[in-house]
This record gives C-alpha cells, structure tokens and sequence, in this order.
C-alpha cells in the first residue's frame, strides 16, 4: 500500500508480565475513517493503542504513521486517553488542559501565543464547553470532562486520532454530540480510532471495525465483519492454548 | 492445620532464641575478655553484666516484634506510613519524659504510643476530610509531629538537669541504655505480637491479601487494620530505645524485605523475617559494643542492609544472579536444541538415506564455519546427544538426541500449523515465534494442539511433522517419519 | 511543667528581633523564608506527582553524598556540597528504581531500604570521621540543622558591598533559580505531571523530566540542609504546598502562596523560637504547620456551613 496511509501496523507483539499480550497483529487503515476496536475485557485494546504510541514498549513488528515511524510523525496522531488515568484533582482549569494539546507544536519553554489560545477556544466551542472554560476540572461532570479531553485532541490539530473508551460514564447527550464531532472529523479526510466498550453501539458509530483478542481476528467494513461467526471468535472464551503457550513462553522468560 | 504448624515453629523459635541467647552471651563475654586490650577490657568491667545480657535479650526480642510486623508493612505496602509514625512519635517521648523529669520507661511508653496512635489518627483525617493525597498527609504528620517533638527536646534541654535527660540518645538509638523495665516492656510487646499474630494468623494474612474479599466472608478486616496500626505503635515504641527515631521503620521494613525476597509462603515469611530481625539485632549491639560508643541504629541499619543486599542478589529463587544464571542456562539449553534442529534437517533434506551427518553440510546449512560447527558438536556429545566421528567429519545421533530432535521440529511444526490454521497467522508470520516458542512447549500442551489440528501430518511448509510413533519408536537407524 | 514554658515577654519575643537583636535575627529569618520558598515551590510539583516521601528519603540520603564528597575533595566549598548532593540523589533513584524492577519489592519498599541504609551509612562514617577528630559533625546537627549558625557566618562581600552570609546566598540563588526554572518550563512540567501518556504520545521524555526534577530536588535541599537539616527539609518541601492546596485550585497562585507561607511561617516561627527557648527551625516547622492546620479547620467549616445552607 502507499506510504501515506495513516496507520500502518506490521507483525506487531506487546509483551509484558501478567498482561494482555498482543501477538502478531497486521493491519493498514487508510484517511477518513471512522474505526472502532472491540474486544472482550483484557483483549489488549488500550494495550494496541499505546504501543503504536510509545507509551508502552514493542516486543516486535513495526508501526509506521503516513509512512514514517512514529517519533518522527507523532505530531499528526491525537490521543484521547482514558478518563481514570489522570487526576481530577489537579490545579488546572478547563483552558488549561486545552492548551496542552498545542504544546505538541511550540518548542521547550516557549509560551501558548495568541494564535494557540485562539483555536483552544474554537475547540472548547466545538465541544460546547467555552462558557467553563475557567472551571477547575475536578468540578466537572463526566461528560463535561470527555469533551474537555476532546477538544484538548481536536487543539492537537492532527490528522490521525485515538481514542481510548471515550464513551464510557458518559450522559446520552454527551456521547450523541461526540458522535457527531467523529463524523466530522471523518468528512474532513482525518482518521478517527476509538477503543470500544460497547458491542451494540460500536455497529452504529463506526464504519469499519477491527475485533481483537490477543490477536487481530478480522478488520473490515462493519456490515463484513459484524457477523456471529466472527464475533464468536472474538468474544467466545480466549484461545486457550494460545493463551498457555504464551504464558509459558513469558514465565520462562521472565524468571 | 497451618496455625498449629506456624504456633509450633514459633515456639521452637523462641527456645532456639533463648539457648542461642545464652551460648552467645557466652561466647561474646570470651570473645570481648579475649580480644579486647585496654580500653575494651575497661569498658566491659565498668558495663556490669547484666547490662550486656539485658542489650542482647533486649536486641533479640525487638529483632522479633519489628521483624514479625515488618512482614505485614511490607505485603500491605505500608513502609512509608511506618516511617511517618516513627518520626511521629518523637513529641510522646518528650511527653513521657515530662510527666516525671525522668526517663521513666513506662511513661514514655505511654507517652510514644498515645503519640503514635494520633499521628495515624491524623492521617486518616486528613484523607478523609481534605484533597490532600496520602503521601501528602504522610508527609504533613511526620514533619509537623517531629518538629512539635525536636522543639521539646531543645526546651526540655534548658531546663535544670535537662541536659542529662538522654533524651537525645532516642534520635539514633543506645542499646546500651536498655534498663530492667525496658526489657520488661519489650518483652511484653513482643509477647503479644507473637501471641496474636499465632492466635490470629489466618485473619492477619486473608485482610492483608484482600481486605475487601474478608470482609465479604465476614471477617471483619477494619478492626484488624486497626489491630496491626496498634501493634505497629507497640513495636516502633519498644524499638526506640535501641535503634532511634529516625532508623525504626528500617529495622521494621528491611529484614521483611529480605525475607520477602527468598520464599513464596507467608508464614515462612514470618518466621525467616524474625530470625533475620534477631540477627540484626544482636550484631548490630555487639558492633555498638565494640565500636566506642557508636549509636546502635545505623550499625544495625547497616547489618539489615547487606542481609536485604544478600538476598537480593543471592537468593535462591529470585535473587538476581539466579535469574541470570536460569536465564543463561536456558539460553545454552536453546543453543543446544536449534543445533539438533539443523541437523535433523540436513538429514531431512536427503530423505534420511544416510544415517549420519556431514560436517560441512552442516557448516553450509547454517551459515557457519567448520570450527563454529564443531564446536557445537562437541557440546552437543557432551550432553550425549550426539557422537563425532573419529576422523571428526561425521555426527551420528544418539537415542535421546535422535528423540529430542524430533520433538523439536514436531514442536515447530505444530506451532506453526496451529497459528496458521486456528489463529489465522499469515504464513510468513509464524516462523519466528515458533523458534521461541519450540523449546518450551511441555507434553501436555502439545497433545492439545495434535488433537485440535486432528494430528495433521504436514506443516505449512508441507514437510512432514515427526508423530508420537517416531519419536517413541526404539531407535536403530533413523528412518523417515511417517508422512502421508 | 510549668517551667518548661518560659514567660511571654512581649518586648523579647515581638520587639527586640526586629530592634535591637536585628543583625542577628535578619539574615536567620531570611534564610528560613528562602529555604521556605526553594522547598516549597520544588514540593508543589512533588505533590502533584505524588512524590512527597521521594523528597524525605532524598533528604536522608543527601547524608553520605556530602561525607563521601568531603572526603575525596577534602573541603566543604558550594561546588564540593552540590556534587555531593546530586550523585547522592541520583544513586537513591537509580537504587530505588533498580531494586523495584528487578525484584518482587515494590516501591515503598524500596525507598525505605535504600535510604534508610545510606543515612545510616552517612551516620557512621560522620562518627568514624568525628571520632578521628577529622571534623566536627554532630548527630544532632545532620538531624536539625541549626539555623542559628547562619547568623554567625561572615558576610560575603562582592564589588565591595556587603551582601549576605554566604549560605544565605546559596539558598537565595537556589531559589531564584527554581523560580526561573519553573517560569521557563512551567508547560512541560505541567503536561509531565498531569498526563504522562499524553506527554510520552506527544513524544516527551518523562524520565528525563523526573531525573530533572530529582537533581532539582538535591540541590534544593543540599543548600537547604545545613541550615534546618534532614527532617525539616521535608517538612519545608511538605507543608507549604499543602497548605497553598487548601486555598487554591490554580497552581499559579498554589506558588505565590508557597512563597507566601515560607515568609509568614519564617517570621512566626523566629518569634515562637524567641519566646520558647527552643530549636529555631523546629519553631518555623512548628508555627507553619499550625498555618496549614488553621485553613485546614477553615475549609472543614467552610464545607459544613455550606452543606447546611
């Protein structure tokens, strides 16, 4: 395939102690799509998008963004990660955490310019979230904190997005206004990749599905892949073997 | 059954202590009386007896009590909270000191435990009414208390007599300061620590494993968190004395540490943390002794220290040089394996027709000179799987190498049959982790995978998978295994 | 018991330090408020990464670091104590980090082990070293530090104008520094601190942060040490954060008020040390924990009013 396809994932394993492991997983997903990742709990989902990230480390097989590796294109990927991984807490304020997502373009110790503050602002309007902009973000419902997570990857400015549960604790007006935000993106040529939690809705949001369990068990259009058969597959009871052999490839590794 | 087992070696433990007591008593007095000239001669005569006897039982009893709770600290993750309330406890000294104008024990015991129990109090409020994060409100208690604590002393010093109140001695500890209460004291806390970490065993290490799941069964595990913060108070107050304020929480967290390190069972945990705390201990005095006048603390920190350092790199099972060393001689294990692989198949790329192997085959085969390949070879009939031929150009397998080879590529093969056709793997995939994978697959895994593939016979490659009847067949000549 | 607590002076304990006794108690005030300010503007973001205790086993280990530089330097210059203090701190996180990944020990653990054996290695060789009449550390000075010293240091002089003591101006260019630090990488430390996935997807180097933070640390408090020692050293890098915590969800104005608390506690404590008698930095520990107990109790009366309105 062209090097310019967003995401290029190549024979990709993620290993680590006692987790979900990834084995093997290939996949090419061109512009302007809109994919869900489903998979049954454990399946190594969130594990998929953070190795293609660097946030957790690759056993093998590469990652390629629009040809590149990630370091050098990690400008045009967005990250929406979950909710619970960060404190609430924290002393910032709703601007605050928009800005974040314009650091990716300004150097080491370089302020947010105007222009930075500017589009901070466009994206708290997309999200409909500039009247709270002031808010600290422990004051905030979950559904105010997804669109605040939202519009700091819309500030982001990239062409590729992932997304990890996004939908999750959030209220029905929340996820309906988030769809339409994906859509969007979608229309615009970007590439939208969400990790799933919900079998029934992933059928109605995304076009193309990838299932995964461990390994990569189909990627396709929805209406191909979103069958009982394939389902089965993924969701019926881990590959048992598979599962034992790798663990004993990684206890005796390990000790 | 466990509890009967665990009261019992606590009891051997505690006979063993008091005879080790004695003959150690013993042979440190010939020990000191021998080695000692002049200045260490003097200062025994001017030590009574007793004294010495009372630092060492002194040093063995808290050795148990911090040892035993260690244990809990540390599968709890607990260490920094005993640090906080070890430098908490530092205004109940003063306290205790104040009630009389004397170093009165049992008043200071009080004082430290009452101390104690409210910084722990004070923590918990803090997390429940306020933001503030627990490292955070560790923090605030340690620092505020010791400072309330460290303005005491320095009061206490300005006034008449203040300055030979010993007080300060508590900062790092002076075994030898151990009087007959004290011992008394000690000796308590270290008795009902014993008693009902015995009476209670099987509550302690289900609300410390999963205090949420005991509670569901109807254990009640508040109360005994609150039991353990309590007998925590005890052991940090009686242990004081010996190693200071500010080393406490080490002589608690270190010999756990260590014995968390060389077993896998708690009461083992228990039992090898107290007799690590009791050497701690008793080494440490003794090297006070000797060192002139050298504070207790930091000696048996130091001791505590290369026993944890010890078991980290030396322990059997997870010690760090075992690893290496499982991790090398799996490495070599592999080595070993992926030459018998080769070789098998130098014999498979003929049909088998010849019942030994070429040497240089071997060498174009795998990409390596004659030397490289000889070398191997002579591991490999080292380990009897193989025999060089006298002129050194030709290998013959032996039984179990013959065997081993086979269950090799059948392992291989299997696995990369098995990812291709149940985990849908591209062809090309599969090769590489079927070359880690081989080499650990046991017996019954393997059985599981010919039944799912319904004993296939040929790999993706199409070459022929070696079958039980092979690999079980007594071996004569190595014939071609069955394919279909 | 009741001698234990002097009588209250007023003139003594309110006036004189700013009067009469003003040389002296000057430059011990200033430099608890700086010693203050660096702790507490380097403990707001060791708060925010949940690393308060990393700062109290630091503060411990910092002990051999400087024996150990004393004793291959063979004197106790600025350059001397900072090298000292930074491989100190650094060996402590490398340690920790060490035994956590290749051990069962988690991390708690960890940190209590490796500082607490090299305090106490520190300990004893400053005893043996004492003994040896090579130099006079006492336990009690590594342990409180005595700010009073401060006072009787020689004054610095530069360009002929007299400037301060010189581990006053340690302090102060310890601070001013941090402050300019903070300012100039104020957005990466944020984002590090917040959101370590986003930061490392957006390809920054956490760990290069954190060991920056911890050098931080270690000079912090090498320059703060010898003035209030090891255990007030976390009290300085603890209780002025918490204390801006509680008045405010802004860290811009969580560090005014750090720097706020340092001053007013610095102040309040000298004073409490006049009037009692006792160890001056334990006085401003003292008085600044009833700082932060003060707004504590304010803001659970705060909440109870409102829950009832």
């Amino acid at each position: 395939m062209s090097s310019q396809d967003p995401l290029e994932v190549h024979d990709l394993s993620v290993a680590y102690h006692r987790k979900p492991v990834l084995y093997g997983i290939d996949l090419t997903i061109p512009a302007g799509k809109l994919v869900g990742i489903i998979g049954p709990n454990g399946a190594g989902k969130s594990t998929f998008i953070k190795a293609i990230m660097g946030i957790l480390p690759i056993s093998s097989g590469w990652v390629k963004i629009f040809g590149e590796s990630y370091s050098k294109n990690c400008r045009r990927v967005g990250y929406v990660p979950q909710r619970e991984s960060v404190d609430w807490d924290f002393p910032v304020n709703v601007m605050d955490v928009v800005l974040m997502g314009r650091y990716g373009k300004l150097r080491l110790g370089q302020r947010p310019r105007k222009k930075d503050k500017e589009i901070a602002r466009e994206c708290l309007e997309k999200v409909e979230m500039l009247a709270l902009a002031n808010r600290q973000i422990g004051t905030l419902s979950g559904g105010q904190q997804q669109r605040v997570f939202l519009a700091r990857a819309l500030a982001q400015e990239s062409d590729v997005y992932l997304m990890d549960e996004p939908f999750v604790g959030v209220d029905a007006a929340t996820e309906a206004a988030i769809v339409t935000l994906l859509r969007e993106l979608k229309e615009r040529g970007k590439t939208v990749i969400v990790v799933h939690h919900d079998l029934t809705s992933a059928k109605e949001y995304f076009d193309s599905l990838i299932l995964l369990n461990m390994r990569l068990i189909a990627y396709g259009p929805t209406e191909e892949v979103f069958t009982s058969d394939i389902l089965q597959k993924t969701y019926g009871g881990r590959l048992t073997i598979l599962s034992e052999a790798v663990t004993a490839l990684h206890q005796d590794q390990k000790s | 059954m466990n509890r009967s087992r665990h009261s019992l070696a606590i009891i051997q433990l505690l006979v063993i202590t008091l005879i080790l007591a004695g003959t150690a008593h013993a042979a440190r007095i010939s020990e000191i009386t021998e080695t000692s000239i002049g200045e260490q001669a003097l200062r025994f005569f001017t030590f009574q007896d007793r004294s010495l006897r009372y630092a060492l039982l002194g040093s063995l009893l808290l050795g148990i009590s911090c040892g035993l709770m260690g244990v809990f600290l540390v599968v709890k993750r607990l260490s920094l909270m005993s640090d906080a309330l070890s430098h908490a406890v530092l205004p109940g000294i003063a306290f205790g000191y104040l009630w009389n104008m004397t170093r009165d024990p049992i008043a200071i015991f009080i004082g430290a435990t009452v101390c104690g129990l409210l910084g722990s109090g004070v923590v918990q409020t803090i997390r429940n009414t306020t933001k503030q994060k627990e490292d955070a409100a560790l923090g605030f208690v340690l620092s505020a208390f010791f400072a309330v604590g460290v303005c005491l002393l320095t009061m206490i010093q300005n006034l008449p007599g203040g300055n030979k109140s010993g007080l300060d001695q508590f900062m790092f500890g002076q075994i030898a300061a151990i009087g007959k209460t004290d011992l008394y004291l000690l000796g308590g806390v270290t008795f009902l620590v014993v008693a009902l970490v015995v009476i209670f065993y099987k509550e302690l290490r289900a609300t410390s494993f999963d205090s949420a799941f005991s509670r569901s069964v109807g254990i009640p595990s508040s109360f005994f968190h609150y039991l353990l913060m309590l007998l925590l108070a005890f052991a940090i107050v009686s242990a004081l004395q010996a190693v200071g304020v500010v080393l406490v929480s080490a002589m608690l967290v270190i010999p756990a540490a260590a014995a968390f390190l060389l077993t896998d069972r708690f009461a083992t945990m228990l039992v090898i943390s107290a007799v690590f705390g009791m050497t701690t201990g008793s080494i440490g005095s003794f090297l006070s002794f000797v060192g002139r006048d050298l504070p207790t603390g930091p000696l048996m920190v130091l001791t505590a220290g290369t026993f944890f350092a010890t078991a980290l790199f030396f322990g059997p099972k997870h010690g760090i040089v075992a690893r290496w060393w499982g991790r090398r001689s799996r490495a070599l294990i592999v080595r070993r394996e992926n030459a018998l692989k080769s070789l098998y198949r130098v014999m498979e790329n003929d049909d088998f027709q010849r019942d030994f192997i070429i040497v240089e085959e071997i060498a174009t085969q795998r990409s390596e000179t004659i030397e490289e390949v000889s070398k191997s070879a002579r591991t490999l009939q080292k380990a009897k799987l193989i025999k060089i031929s006298h002129d050194k150009k030709n290998l013959t397998f032996t039984a179990t190498g013959w065997r081993r080879a086979c269950e090799i590529v059948r392992n291989h093969r299997l696995w990369e049959l098995y990812l291709t056709r149940a985990a849908d793997f591209a062809v090309d995939h599969v090769h590489d982790g079927a070359e880690e994978i081989e080499h650990v697959l046991g017996e019954d895994i393997i059985r599981k995978i010919e039944s799912e593939l319904n004993h296939a016979k040929l790999d993706p490659h199409g070459k022929a998978i070696p079958g039980w009847e092979d690999i079980s067949a007594p071996y004569t000549t190595p014939s071609s295994p069955t394919a279909s | 018991m009741n001698h234990l607590i002097p009588e209250f002076d007023y003139q003594k304990v309110i006036i004189d330090p700013w009067t009469s006794e003003f040389e002296f108690s000057i430059w011990i005030i200033v430099m608890g408020a700086l010693v203050g300010s660096a702790c507490g503007i380097i403990g707001n973001y060791l708060l925010l990464r949940r690393m308060a205790l990393i700062g109290d086993a630091i503060s411990h280990s910092i002990l051999p670091g400087l024996v150990v530089a004393f004793i291959i330097f063979k004197s106790m210059s600025t350059l001397v104590m900072f090298l000292g203090a930074l491989v100190a701190g650094v060996v402590t996180v490398v340690l920790i980090s060490f035994i956590e990944k290749r051990s069962r020990v988690k991390s708690d653990a960890a940190t209590c082990v490796v500082f607490t054996v090299l305090f106490a290695l520190g300990v004893v060789i400053t005893q043996l070293l004492a003994a040896g009449g090579s130099i006079h550390i006492d336990a009690e000075c590594i342990l409180y530090g005595e700010i009073a010293f401060v006072a009787l240091e020689p004054i610095v002089e530069f360009a002929g104008i007299a400037l301060a003591p010189a581990p006053v101006l340690r302090i102060a260019g310890v601070t001013v520094v941090s402050l300019l630090l903070v300012m100039a990488f104020y957005k990466e430390l944020l984002i590090t601190s917040f959101d370590t996935g986003l930061s490392k997807s957006m390809g920054l180097r956490t760990s290069a942060w954190h060991y920056g933070l911890m050098i931080a640390l270690s000079l912090v408090v090498v320059s703060a040490f010898e003035a209030v020692g090891a255990i007030m050293v976390v009290a300085m890098l603890i209780v002025p954060p918490m204390f801006a915590a509680q008045l405010s969800t802004q860290l811009p104005t969580r560090i005014m008020l750090t720097l706020f608390h340092a001053v007013v506690a610095s102040i309040g404590g000298y004073h409490l040390s006049v009037w009692l008698n006792c160890s001056v930095a334990g006085a401003m520990v003292v008085f600044g924990s009833l700082m932060f107990i003060a707004v504590w109790i304010y803001s659970i009366l705060i909440s109870k009013i409102r829950k009832v309105a």
